[in-house]
């Protein structure tokens, strides 16, 4: 009897202290990370990820002790793990003593594992900003609390932010895609930043003019550009030997892609001879992104498509190059076989697994997964080199113009800090050449900075010096509040026709009636 | 005892119109007779509760749903930007040229799934109450897996073993029967949406068929294997015609919560392939609400969906509880054995 009590009080112990530590778990995303061990160094937290609906998450591995040496900014974590749960993991830059210390709590994300930089960028940023701060006499201390959310979808996150805004107990500054500023601006959640521009004009004077466009809605600009990147068209060098072709004509590749000699209606005539000839198993010769994403509307641009009226802000789309956008894909599939049935949709990690194996002819994907395929799918650099190959996305004839697509990822400085400015001058201090140099190599983007060129750490990436002349090819998608439902549309469509329910034609003439039903005012067809 | 009742509403009803402020204030009747609400007293103290949460976790999110519905709410407007659209969003659904199509997923997915989760429920109970009591036990326990494990486990379980060529474990089973290897979740969404949800589903009205089976007097199925009768003829005369209320009853609840239930289908699916090849009404609502890509998530035109689903959820009730006559489910026994 005594013993059984004796179990009771044990088994009703442990359960109580399984209870406390689940109600002590902190919660994130209000990104608050768990208070560092020694305040005089800056330390790593990996909390719980947060709770979105649908998606599972999983904290990670135990957090590597960062170097007491340096601040944590410096040292080179080891990417994580791909995983298809997202991980948040949460850095605190160094404590500071005396003066009046300023939170500045940060939310980045990759997904991809690799850019983990957005948020060590900011974390280094506000020692020299601290430096500075005391230079000139200010009271202010800034203590940066930044997280970063890797493996996980854009949709969760920016789900999190958008109640987290409503809720007032959203971030300082938050990181997103660059069309995000038009819908977050209109509702309020992120403030303009041309007065805080004007003010410290000089530490934004280094940034690409090309750039400044993607971060502005209505004439007001929203955020400041973190990286940018170009989608290239990768092909495996390997399997076009095995093709016959000859070296030459290999490594000649991207010039002839570039100078119009080469377009897409060669990649689908050499697609379909690797399929024919066994190089490729039917359905590799050529693999686009399996899921939604702004690389369907390269082939849309490639066909003359246009998404935005520069005059009216407006939403546009162009029918034919639609059209033509559509049946690409529908051949592709049903037609002459390079792309596998069922395709969007599937997993983008098989993708990965499928394309690194050299399994694929060609494959367009963002210049950062040539990084995430060496640190991720272990895939030896030299034998990337060996034998990948990446070159604009052709033009859909020969003679026309090659593009490709970049979406640069933007700070944005949130409407409800009470500390926009400093947060606004801890960006200023993360864009720098060294810092954006930094992010660049280890994750594969391209330069913000006209200086980054010049910069040591960026001069040694060959893979980054090959691709640079891609940015003068490049296009955007549209910063308007209704371009999620524009693209819902169209997305929709493209899947149906890739599955073979709707023909071009009619997906085409179905996307015209729907986006005039839905958009209204909002969008003009041509 | 309800005509009863009524009557006593009546008399109240006249009563209060002619008496006083004072007189209702105290809680009586100028006749002298106690108010109804104090002859009620106790059933109403025990009601409150029940009243209190219906009405602040079922009729205030219902009635805050159809506001947000008439306006153009989205992350776009933020909660202080909005503007009242009037009936807009409903003539967006009515109009919309992929409402057919996800209203067509949504009565294909709750009937099948239905029909599985009753079917397979009710074979898993009949044949586990007619073995022995521990094997019997034991399937059971292996069918309530599914429901016990957590959702998104269970789902990714599922993703897996879906995979595409040369992965998954569905690929790897059905290859030796001269099945092509395929990425099941895109050739065949519906089979594979079905069974995750019908596993689940099955479990619970094995549960309930079990039960109801186990209560059934032990005499009637002696009786009739006495009279000679086969095994298919007892469950056809007596076991059936006595689960016919436990049926009844786990039809309509299925029934309800197949129309709300999505989380399977989003995070197998998605309600892909193709043009919203398993897109539900409910999950539509979702992707609308509270799942966007570009991030502006339309409040108020997904309020509408939500809206429409309740009135199509209350109107499938209102049609089974008259065609099951629930009215005399719940009705007194005419004779009452002691």
């Amino acid at each position: 009897m005594r013993l059984r009590r004796r179990r009771l009080l044990l088994l009703m112990a442990g359960s109580a202290s399984v209870l406390a530590a689940a109600c002590s778990t902190q919660p994130v995303p209000s990104a608050a990370p768990a208070k560092p061990a020694d305040p005089a160094k800056p330390t790593e937290s990996k909390p719980a990820a947060p709770a979105a609906p649908g998606a599972a998450t999983s904290a990670p591995a135990a957090a590597k002790p960062a170097d007491p040496a340096k601040p944590a900014a410096d040292a080179k974590p080891a990417a994580p793990a791909a995983t298809a749960t997202p991980v948040v993991e949460a850095k605190t830059s160094a404590a500071v003593s005396g003066g009046n210390v300023v939170k500045v709590v940060a939310w980045t994300i990759g997904p991809d594992a690799p850019s983990f930089y957005r948020r060590d960028n900011l974390v280094a940023a506000a020692e020299t900003l601290n430096k500075e701060l005391e230079g000139q006499g200010s009271q202010d201390r800034v203590q940066v609390e930044a997280s970063f959310e890797s493996g996980g979808g854009w949709a969760d996150f920016k789900q999190k932010f958008t109640l987290a805004a409503e809720a007032k107990q959203g971030p300082d500054i938050v990181l997103a895609g660059h069309e995000d500023l038009a819908p977050w601006s209109s509702a309020g959640y992120i403030v303009e930043l041309d007065p805080l521009l004007k003010k410290y004009e000089q530490q934004f004077a280094d940034v690409y003019p090309t750039l400044w466009p993607s971060v502005q809605y209505r004439g007001k600009t929203y955020a400041i550009p973190q990286d940018t990147e170009a989608r290239p068209m990768y092909y495996r060098r390997d399997l076009l030997a095995k093709l016959g072709w000859p070296k030459e004509m290999i490594d000649g590749l991207p010039d002839a892609v570039r100078k119009g000699e080469w377009a897409m209606p060669d990649l689908v005539e050499t697609a379909k001879e690797a399929v024919s000839k066994g190089v490729v198993e039917s359905g590799k010769g050529w693999y686009h992104r399996p899921t939604r994403g702004h690389d369907h509307y390269m082939f849309y641009y490639q066909n003359g498509g246009e998404m935005q009226d520069k005059e009216s802000g407006k939403l546009v789309l162009v029918r034919d190059a639609l059209e033509k956008h559509f049946q690409l894909h529908f051949d592709a599939v049903k037609t002459h076989k390079i792309t596998p049935e069922n395709f969007l949709g599937s997993d983008f990690r098989q993708w990965h697994e499928t394309v690194t194996a050299g399994k694929v002819m060609f494959y367009n994907a963002g210049t950062w997964t040539w990084a995430e395929w060496q640190k991720v799918y272990k895939v030896p650099e030299q034998q990337q080199w060996d034998d990948v190959g990446f070159m604009l996305i052709p033009s859909a004839a020969r003679g026309g113009k090659p593009v490709t697509l970049s979406h640069p990822l933007v700070y944005m400085v949130t409407a409800g800090s009470k500390n926009q400015e400093l947060a606004f001058r801890l960006l200023a201090h993360a864009t720098t050449p060294a810092l954006n140099s930094k992010h660049s190599v280890e994750s594969a983007h391209l330069a913000i900075l006209k200086t980054q060129e010049q910069d040591p750490t960026y001069q040694k990436d060959k893979f980054l010096l090959a691709t640079g002349y891609m940015s003068e090819y490049t296009t955007f998608i549209p910063n308007h509040p209704k371009y999620g439902s524009y693209d819902e549309v169209l997305f929709r469509l493209l899947s149906a026709v890739q599955a073979g329910q709707m023909p071009p034609k009619q997906a085409a003439d179905v996307a015209v009636d729907e986006l005039k039903a839905q958009l209204k005012d909002d969008v003009i067809t041509r | 005892m309800r005509g009863n009742n009524g009557s006593d509403m009546a008399v109240v009803g006249r009563g209060a119109a002619q008496a006083g402020p004072a007189a209702a204030a105290a809680g009586a009747r100028s006749d002298g007779q106690p108010a109804w609400w104090r002859g009620h007293a106790t059933a109403l103290f025990f009601m409150a509760p029940a009243f209190v949460m219906v009405t602040l976790f079922f009729l205030a999110p219902v009635l805050i749903t159809l506001g947000m519905s008439l306006t153009d709410m989205a992350t776009a407007t933020g909660l202080s930007r909005w503007q009242w659209v009037g009936l807009d969003n409903y003539e967006r659904i009515v109009r919309g040229r992929f409402t057919l199509l996800i209203l067509g997923n949504t009565l294909f997915y709750v009937a099948v799934t239905l029909a599985f989760n009753v079917l397979v429920g009710l074979g898993v109970a009949l044949l586990s109450t007619h073995v022995e009591p521990k094997a019997g036990g034991l399937v059971r326990s292996l069918w309530l897996l599914p429901r016990i494990s957590p959702s998104v486990v269970y789902a990714l379980m599922w993703t897996w073993a879906a995979a595409d060529a040369p992965f998954g474990v569905i690929n790897q089973l059905v290859e030796p029967f001269g099945v092509a290897p395929r990425f099941w979740l895109a050739s065949d969404p519906w089979l594979i949406v079905i069974l995750i949800n019908g596993f689940v589903g099955a479990s619970m009205g094995m549960l309930v068929f079990t039960s109801a089976i186990q209560s059934i007097p032990e005499e009637l199925f002696r009786a009739a294997r006495v009279d000679g009768a086969s095994a298919w003829q007892i469950v056809r005369r007596i076991t059936l015609p006595l689960l016919k209320w436990p049926i009844l009853f786990v039809l309509t609840y299925q029934t309800m919560s197949l129309f709300a239930s999505y989380e399977y289908i989003l995070l197998t699916t998605n309600g892909g392939p193709g043009l919203y090849g398993t897109e539900v009404w409910s999950l539509w609502a979702f992707h609308t609400a509270l799942s966007s890509y570009y991030g502006n998530l339309e409040f108020g035109f997904g309020s509408a969906l939500a809206a429409v689903l309740v009135v199509m959820g209350l109107a499938i009730s209102f049609v089974l509880l008259r065609v099951f006559r629930f009215n005399d489910l719940v009705a007194e026994p005419r004779i009452e054995i002691t």
